[in-house]
């Protein structure tokens, strides 16, 4: 996307931002909190069209919804009246599979996301971790160009959390797809991804940093954050957010 | 936290007051607290009902009450669900008609009902139009509502995953109105009977309505009572359907969200 600004009636909520991810890329955007970051995951989901700006999709102009993207929500976005496996299930039924069909490839991801047993079960039965497991299988299944995350581990405890990024970097590695992260917490950045954004405080936030994270993969998620090359990169970004954040404090 | 009371003691004690009240009632008429005249008691009203239904005379009445409650129940659900979608959907027409809805839904229906009897008669078609009139309004701003209260999260997560627009009104739209529709078909069809019988009794020739205005021109208020005993339980038996049916339908939702705790 380039030189993109978007203001919400009046506040400016990114101004002249400009990403350019290259295929098959895992990058991640970080940012002190409220600076934007769903924001611009937005813009590139095409939910919302930028005041001014553009973005690029694999050499196309994007207008309207962003259909080589699959986007797993900050906000819980499970339609709450489907059970799990139809939730499962929604995205291959909106692209016209006939839902026995669709059927086969859903339980399998009911599988990979350990929801066995809880096909059935609808979201508010489930506990928050299987909640974010199913909107996980839930953008995964359609088999996305992109894949877009808004802080998709953010109320997650330390181990389901861990197990989670360890599956998406199983699903991500190999898979040729580009992957727009967006979190708050650094380590889990710097320890997924090809590359780190960061983006200033804001109102009228912009793209301050960009920091290429070239750790051997795969990546052991576990050693990784004791790794030393790991904590030069961590602790030169965090230098970085660091004033960012105190910037955000202070306003 | 202590746990809900479970729904056998509910009933119990539901049953109770009602007892009570009609033991007050049937005590305060014999022992002479209460004037016989006006208030009747509750034994002879009990007779009066079950004489009625015994002689069979109040069948066709309580058929052509029903049947006008439920053509404007059907057709003012239908109508409003419609507009309902429509107006939410279409900001242009929302605003445009915004004013005049507000109006119509002022008007006072019963000042309406003898204009209805000019327009369609005595017949059924008086009543249904009444009926219709409240139900609408009640269905519409109820699925306006709905339909505009939809989670904006949802609906963008199901268009990330390519519903179309009528896939959008199918799998997230109507599900998400229902439960404000649901709300909106509880008193809808307590109102629907209220404003047929009404219509029946400004001016009929058959309906409970029309019972309850002819026992009223001979004062005869235990005549009134059965009346009134007899639309009670319709409705009562009504909203038990209705409430089976929303079980069913809203089977997604959370336990004690989705039953409501007075009716
Ligand atoms: N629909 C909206 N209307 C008005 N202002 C908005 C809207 N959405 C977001 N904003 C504002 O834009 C700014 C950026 O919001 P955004 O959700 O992108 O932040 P974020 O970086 O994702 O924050 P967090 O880390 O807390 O999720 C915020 O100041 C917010 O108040
Ligand atoms: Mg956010």
């Amino acid at each position: 996307m380039s030189n993109v600004t978007h203001q919400f009636a009046g506040y400016t909520a990114v101004e002249d931002v400009s990403l350019s991810v290259s295929q098959g890329r895992f990058v991640s955007v970080v940012g002190p909190s409220g600076c934007g970051k769903s924001t611009v995951l937005s813009i590139a989901a095409g939910l919302l069209a930028p005041t001014s700006g553009s973005v690029d999709v694999l050499g196309n102009r994007l207008e309207g919804i962003n259909r080589r993207a699959a986007y797993m929500f900050q906000q819980d976005a499970l339609l709450p009246w489907k059970t799990v496996l139809a939730n499962i299930t929604l995205g291959l039924e909106f692209r016209g599979m006939a839902v026995e069909a669709a059927r086969g490839p859903a339980l399998e991801w009911v599988r990979r996301a350990g929801l066995e047993g809880f096909e059935n079960h609808y979201p508010h039965q489930l506990s928050g971790g299987m909640r974010k497991r199913v909107a996980m299988a839930q953008t995964w299944i359609v088999d996305p160009d992109i894949v877009l995350m808004d802080e998709p581990f953010g109320a997650l405890d330390v181990h389901t959390r861990l197990r989670m990024e360890s599956e998406i970097l199983g699903l991500w590695s190999g898979s040729g797809k580009t992957v727009l992260f967006v979190t708050h917490d650094l380590e889990e950045a710097v320890a997924l991804s090809d590359e780190v954004v960061v983006l200033s405080a804001g109102p009228a936030s912009r793209v301050v940093g960009s920091y290429a994270v070239d750790l051997p993969r795969p990546r052991n998620l576990i050693d990784i954050r004791t790794d030393p090359e790991f904590n030069r990169i961590y602790t030169a970004i965090w230098r970085h957010l660091r004033t960012e954040v105190l910037k955000s404090y202070a306003s | 936290m202590r746990a809900k009371p479970s729904r056998a003691p509910m009933i119990l004690w539901q049953g109770l007051l009602g007892a009570a009240f009609l033991l007050f009632w049937q005590a305060g008429a014999s022992l002479g607290i209460l004037d016989k005249f006006f208030f009747s008691r509750p034994g002879d009203i009990a007779a009066r009902v079950w004489q009625l239904f015994a002689a069979g005379t109040v069948w066709s009445h309580l058929a052509v009450t029903l049947l006008e409650a439920a053509l404007s129940f059907g057709i003012g659900v239908a109508s409003g669900i419609l507009a309902g979608f429509v107006l939410a959907r279409n900001h242009f027409l929302a605003a445009l008609f915004d004013p005049y809805i507000r109006v119509a839904n002022a008007l006072p229906r019963v000042v309406l009902a003898p204009i209805f009897l000019l327009w369609f008669g005595l017949g059924i078609w008086s009543k249904v139009a009444l009926g219709v009139t409240v139900v609408f309004f009640i269905v519409f701003f109820n699925t306006f509502q709905g339909v505009r209260e939809v989670d904006p999260v949802i609906v963008n997560n199901a268009r990330m995953l390519g519903a179309t627009e009528r896939q959008l009104i199918r799998h997230v739209l109507i599900p998400s109105a229902l439960t404000w529709i649901f709300s909106s078909l509880h008193i809808s069809i307590g109102f629907a009977i209220i404003a047929v019988v009404v219509g029946e009794y400004l001016g009929a020739s058959r309906g409970i309505g029309y019972l309850i205005a002819q026992a009223e021109g001979v004062f005869d208020t235990t005549g009134v009572f059965a009346g009134m005993a007899i639309l009670a339980a319709v409705v009562l038996l009504v909203g038990w359907g209705v409430d089976r049916l929303e079980r069913a339908l809203l089977r997604w939702k959370p336990r004690a969200a989705a039953s409501r705790e007075v009716a």
